[in-house]
């Protein structure tokens, strides 16, 4: 594994992102999906955002894509602000950043034949010719795993895995620096899984990718990246080294999350921990630390401030006034 | 495709009709003859006269080429700037949605004849005042399809992609979002033309149309329609135009939207009863006081590609207060074997061979009645998808209630009450409000648990959990499992749980089913296939599941498809211990110590450590 | 709930008075002076004098904004303005005439819904068998056959040929309540063709829809009978399209009953209309037209709050 520089290439710093639902003329709700959360990622390096439904981890990586603006706090790649670039910095700036999605079904335009989706960005940005841009796209489909001659066919023709490959084969075309990674494999079958992981695994370490892997499913997050950050209803709950975060995880919300995992060897099982009730709603999320209506080590003075996120020995960082207390 | 042939080609003959009209040699469509009034057929016009003379059939020509001259340069400025419109509308969002969208839904609160004649009252009858007015009328419509197709569009992920690429706007709008929205476009083209044609044939009806003396099939009914009782025929001729006509362009729409919105047409065979199976199944072996014995079941689907077995030849028993799992990937039929228990199959699915014993009675062999008592009373099951599994119109609270008045007779009370006891057993929090919350008020733990609530309603001997933790969060998981290994404890009652996650297998099964490509290809006590898997398949899946140690290894190649079975091992093509063997001759279930199951030829060498094939 | 309804109301009036002001400027849209436009037929120019007399009697030599607030003002009053034809007021031929298209139209929807709805769902329980080809193949040709060409051709039938039914005409309900139907009959077939058809088609498609939810597979797997499952669980839940496409159809039924009512001589709206369009009898042309969009939008209000009261998921909304 390349050992990550130490400078982010990506930072966001106090981000934020509220929703408003209704329409036109409707005040709707508000719904905080992201509150100021702060993360990086090195050129290199592999962050692992993990969180259930309603966490707001998605929205996460859109934001630091710059794919949808911030209500607050900022997101800088390479030195820059993302806010304040013009039209064609910004089209520029796309071609170091990308995206692979969750659906292999919809992440692909069923109209168009595969090698010229792959071929996309280098032709936004017109690099290269015509042939020069077939002979990268032959070349990202073997990288990725696929025989170059199915450049011609149509996504139907592939399996969900294949065209996993695909979506990776689109980002990966034009030599990005950053690639923001979005469940791209909860879609699929255990045994294909573990297929695409290993690739991101390859993909990473040969191109020095900086890359924010978002996922819902724990063990897979363990062994691809270097660092996770655990997110509860749009706040950062943990962070720190994969190791230490999984080995003896501190926040009381990870604890529960990885005892509720279910484990194959039997030795494994701790005690498991079960959480009450329901995640609250994310447009009425309750004040001061937002787990506190589902944490059993609850105390009435985390209804008064929103913890900060704390170091917690060497390499973490932890959001629970009582974290050493309980660990 | 046939659809699509028969009324284009009726509507495309209409077409070159009307155009050609000038060129067909036809009498004098205009010109008078009074002599000759009403008369019958007779040389040189054979559908004869009308009530002034004029020729009919040259009339019912060169009506068709007004009607439709009309009607189409109507679709066409309706077309191209309706469509406008909606992408622009669609795209922009926000105010620019509300001027071209929204605003065009204004025309849409006039009833369409009476916004015509308040224009023909302005600017008089006619073929230009038709024209405009028509456009204006079937603006909305093209504008709303491309809206929605555009919304749509913007929505796939696929456009997000290359927007994260660095398109401009008009490269995405002009290669991604228009060619999907040319087929919607094409269709709504179509129905305005037909529509437009019948729009304009009412107004000419009622002379407020086409003016005189310019034939149009509602004039020339117009005119029929006083002289009725001696010459009916002259009414017959033009409705019959109009009405063949447009009934063609209607199916000629039809056939367009099936062709571009293609569902998969659903293979139709007549519903057949469950006790109209074929025979020939296997000798009934001994039951071992099992709630649930399935022997040899196999499931066959008719489908236009031919007919597939997504379920062949499976077996496995379940004891009082037991947890049999079954586990599989996409592919391995382990749904489908739990609907075909339930016998909740689709229509187009039967059971060909095989039993199906609960307690001492072979289901696939009771009728529908016997079944349905058995439903929701002695066997029950739980679904994946407990947000579409719940009526969305009913209240929780009531469905649980009509689960129990299926099977027992009481009052409405009576059965709330119980209701409210379910929900307390399940752990719902504050039931008695919850009993009357809609479904898409509770979150994805709840209403599971209320799934859980009606199937426990009426003390099942079984009950059938299909994949019931699969959509709901980790956290949330872990309570229903809970739930569900509690309610067992308590009741006895014996599990069937489905599932494609190892890790949930080893928590609550205590036996274990593998199931690949529709057969069984292991099957034992849990602990001990995990302990030792004696077939390459389940040792490849534990190896993919990430546990904590080591890289998880993923399986190469795919589950292969129903229709494309291997004839030997289903497995070998991505197996690495596959010999040559393997892909040979079907594989059989080999029985091993333990009263444990294995479908591999080599499962004793690998047992014992061997090599993979070279 | 009540934010809700409040809120569609305030559409509706909101829609109603767009209506209403394109209505109005319709008039002063069209290039040349209105009172000219009103009185030119035939592409003779009118005599000065007239028009002059037009121009200051529909009040058009006032500021546009003046004739506006006066237009608007006398809605809600029920003040549509006089007949240019016999100077009568607009309102009162409206209030005589509109209960008798009212009727026509009640007729016309009851039967669409009393046939459409059951044969729909009878031919998606058995879908692909005689009677749903038959009656699918009816509809298609119902929906294809236009209004007036089926009233035409009923009188053609029933009146003509078979002599069963007087070809037109009209008798007061509380004088002799047996013709009365029976002179309703025919116009009423011939106006709930298109909507039985469509709501026939609609439910159809809406049944086989929730017959493949897994809502239903849940029913089913309860061991509810088929009579519940299908009442409780497939009807209820697909009749709520069928609602919406019947609020939009009503447009089109509107219109057609123009047509019904003049080819079987029933004395609803149509009759002052059609006059009132070919004299250029432009308030009254106005005033039908506004009481019928009126009409309509009043309609869909009422739909969309039946599906309210179907659908608990709207009410939230």
């Amino acid at each position: 594994m390349t050992t990550p520089s130490a400078t982010p290439l990506v930072e966001a710093k106090g981000l934020s992102k509220i929703f408003h639902t209704g329409g036109l003329f409707r005040r709707g709700r508000a719904v905080q999906a992201v509150r100021a959360v702060d993360a990086g990622v090195a050129r290199g390096e592999a962050l692992g955002v993990v969180g259930e439904s309603g966490s707001g981890k998605s929205t996460l990586g859109r934001l630091m894509l710059g794919l949808m603006p911030a209500s607050g706090g900022t997101v800088s790649f390479d030195g820059r602000p993302l806010g304040r670039t013009s039209g064609r910095d910004w089209r520029a700036l796309r071609r170091r950043m990308q995206i692979v999605f969750q659906d292999p079904y919809g992440s692909l335009d069923p109209r168009r034949r595969v090698g010229a989706q792959i071929a996309d960005g280098l032709a936004i940005h017109r690099v290269g010719d015509a042939g020069q841009r077939a002979e990268r796209v032959a070349g990202m489909l073997e990288r990725v795993g696929l025989d170059p001659s199915h450049a011609q066919r149509y996504p139907h023709e592939f399996s969900g895995g294949q065209r996993q490959r695909i979506g990776l084969a689109r980002a990966l075309a034009s030599g990005p620096d950053f690639l923001v990674a979005d469940e791209p494999v909860s879609a699929l079958d255990v045994s294909i899984q573990a297929q695409i992981v290993q690739l991101l695994a390859e993909l990473r370490r040969d191109l020095g990718l900086a890359l924010l892997f978002i996922s819902h499913d724990l063990p897979v997050v363990r062994h691809l990246c270097d660092r996770v950050m655990v997110m509860y209803l749009g706040r950062v709950m943990e962070e720190g080294t994969a190791e230490a975060v999984f080995t003896s995880p501190a926040h009381p919300y990870t604890r529960a999350l990885i005892s509720a995992t279910p484990q194959l060897r039997p030795d494994r099982r701790a005690d498991r921990i079960l959480l009450a009730g329901d995640p609250p709603s994310p447009s009425n999320p309750p004040s001061g630390c937002v787990f506190r209506t589902r944490c059993a080590h609850a105390r009435p003075a985390c209804a008064e401030a929103v913890p900060e996120l704390r170091p917690h020995g060497e390499s973490r960082r932890v959001a629970c006034i009582r974290a050493e207390e309980i660990a | 495709m046939k659809r699509l042939w028969i009324p284009g080609a009726l509507v495309a003959a209409v077409i070159l009709l009307a155009l050609l009209a000038p060129w067909l040699g036809l009498a004098d469509p205009v010109k008078q003859d009074i002599a000759q009034r009403l008369a019958g057929p007779m040389p040189g016009s054979p559908l004869g006269r009308d009530e002034f003379g004029r020729d009919v059939l040259s009339r019912l020509i060169w009506g068709a080429r007004t009607s439709l001259g009309v009607a189409f340069a109507a679709a066409a400025i309706a077309g191209i700037l309706g469509t406008m419109l909606g992408l622009v509308g669609g795209w922009f969002r926000g105010i620019g949605e509300l001027l071209t969208v929204r605003s065009m839904d204004i025309i849409l609160c006039f009833p369409p004849v009476l916004l015509a004649l308040l224009v023909v009252t302005l600017l008089g009858p006619g073929a230009g005042t038709l024209i405009l007015v028509l456009s204006v009328l079937y603006l909305p419509g093209f504008a709303r399809v491309t809206y929605a197709e555009v919304l749509s569009a913007r929505s796939h992920d696929y456009v997000e992609a290359v927007r994260a690429l660095g398109a401009p706007t008009g490269r995405i709008l002009l290669r991604t979002v228009l060619p999907n929205i040319a087929g919607p476009v094409l269709v709504q083209l179509s129905l305005a033309v037909a529509a437009a044609v019948v729009l304009e044939s009412g107004l000419s009806f009622l002379g407020l149309g086409v003016v005189p003396p310019a034939p149009s099939w509602g004039l020339m009914i117009r005119g029929a329609r006083a002289t009725m009782e001696q010459s009916p025929l002259l009414l017959l001729w033009p409705c019959a135009a109009l009405s063949l006509t447009i009934l063609a362009m209607n199916l000629l729409c039809d056939g367009l939207r099936d062709a571009v919105d293609p569902r998969t047409p659903a293979a139709r065979p007549r519903p057949r009863l469950i006790d109209r199976m074929l025979p020939g199944m296997l000798p009934p072996t001994e039951r071992t006081g099992a709630v649930l014995d399935l022997q040899g079941l196999t499931v066959e689907i008719a489908t236009p590609r031919g007919r597939i077995r997504p379920v062949e030849d499976v077996s496995f028993s379940v004891r009082p207060g037991e947890t049999m799992a079954i586990v599989g990937e996409s592919g391995s039929g382990k749904s489908v074997t739990a609907t075909a228990l339930m016998g909740l199959l689709p229509p187009a699915a039967r059971p060909v061979a095989g039993a199906v014993w609960l307690g001492e009675r072979d289901l696939l062999r009771l009728d529908e009645p016997a079944l349905r008592a058995l439903r929701g009373g002695a066997m029950a099951m739980v679904f994946q998808d407990p947000m579409s599994s719940l009526n969305p119109v009913h209240r929780v609270g009531d469905q649980v209630a009509e689960a129990i008045r299926a099977h027992r007779t009481m009052t409405a009370k009576a059965a709330r009450a119980e209701a409210l006891g379910l929900f307390r057993r399940v752990g719902i929090a504050d039931p008695e409000r919850r009993l009357d919350a809609w479904p898409h008020e509770l979150s994805g733990g709840m209403r599971q648990r209320v799934m859980i609530a009606m199937a426990l309603a009426n003390r099942p001997g079984l009950l059938i959990a299909d994949e019931p933790t699969t959509a709901l969060d980790v956290t949330v998981q872990a309570q229903i499992l809970e739930l569900l290994a509690e309610l067992q404890r308590e009741t006895g009652t014996a599990m069937i749980f489905i599932t494609h996650s190892l890790g949930v297998v080893a928590e609550i099964a205590d036996r274990v089913t593998v199931m690949y490509a529709g057969q069984v290809v292991e099957q034992g006590d849990a602990a001990a296939v995990f302990a030792a898997p004696l077939h390459p398949y389940t040792r490849a899946l534990l190896a993919a599941t990430p546990d904590g140690d080591g890289q998880p290894a993923g399986i190469p190649g795919v589950v292969p498809q129903p229709h494309a079975f291997p004839t030997g091992c289903r497995f070998a093509p991505r197996c690495s211990h596959a010999v040559a063997a393997c892909e040979a001759a079907p594989v059989m279930l080999d029985e091993t110590q333990g009263g444990r199951l294995t479908r591999c030829i080599r499962w004793t060498e690998l047992a014992n450590g061997a090599e993979c094939a070279a | 709930m009540i934010a809700g309804l409040a809120r569609r109301i305030a559409t509706s009036l909101a829609l109603a008075w767009i209506v209403a002001t394109i209505v109005f400027l319709a008039l002063h849209m069209v290039p040349g002076d209105p009172a000219e436009l009103l009185l030119s037929t035939g592409g003779i120019a009118p005599d000065p004098a007239t028009v002059a007399e037009l121009r200051s009697r529909l009040g058009l030599d006032r500021p546009l904004a003046d004739q506006y607030f006066d237009f608007l003002s006398g809605l809600p009053q029920g003040d549509l303005g006089n007949s240019l034809v016999d100077d009568y007021p607009v309102a009162q031929e409206i209030a005589l005439r509109l209960p008798r298209t009212l009727e026509l139209i009640g007729a016309g929807a009851l039967l669409a819904v009393v046939f459409g709805i059951p044969a729909g769902t009878w031919a998606a329980m058995h879908r692909g068998g005689t009677f749903d080809r038959v009656a699918s193949g009816l509809a298609a040709l119902l929906l294809a056959v236009p209004v007036f060409v089926v009233g035409t051709l009923l009188i053609l039938l029933m009146a003509q040929a078979l002599r069963l039914m007087p070809a037109g005409g009209f008798v007061p309900l509380a004088q002799d309540p047996v013709q009365h139907l029976t002179l309703l009959a025919l116009p009423a077939i011939a106006i709930a063709k298109g909507l039985t058809a469509i709501v026939f088609r609609m439910t159809r498609s809406s049944v086989l829809d929730a017959l493949s939810r897994d809502y239903v597979r849940t029913a089913r797997a309860k061991g509810l009978s088929p009579a519940r499952v299908l009442v409780h669980h497939v009807v209820r839940n697909a009749l709520s399209p069928v609602l919406t496409v019947l609020g939009l159809q009503m447009g089109t039924m509107l219109g057609g009953t123009v047509l019904v009512e003049y080819v079987f001589n029933w004395p609803g709206l149509s009759t002052p209309l059609l006059h009132a369009v070919e004299a250029r009898d432009y308030p009254m042309v106005v005033g039908i037209v506004l009481t019928v969009s009126g009409l309509f939008l009043l309609i869909n209000l009422a739909m969309d709050l039946l599906y309210a009261v179907l659908d608990p998921r709207i009410r939230a909304t």
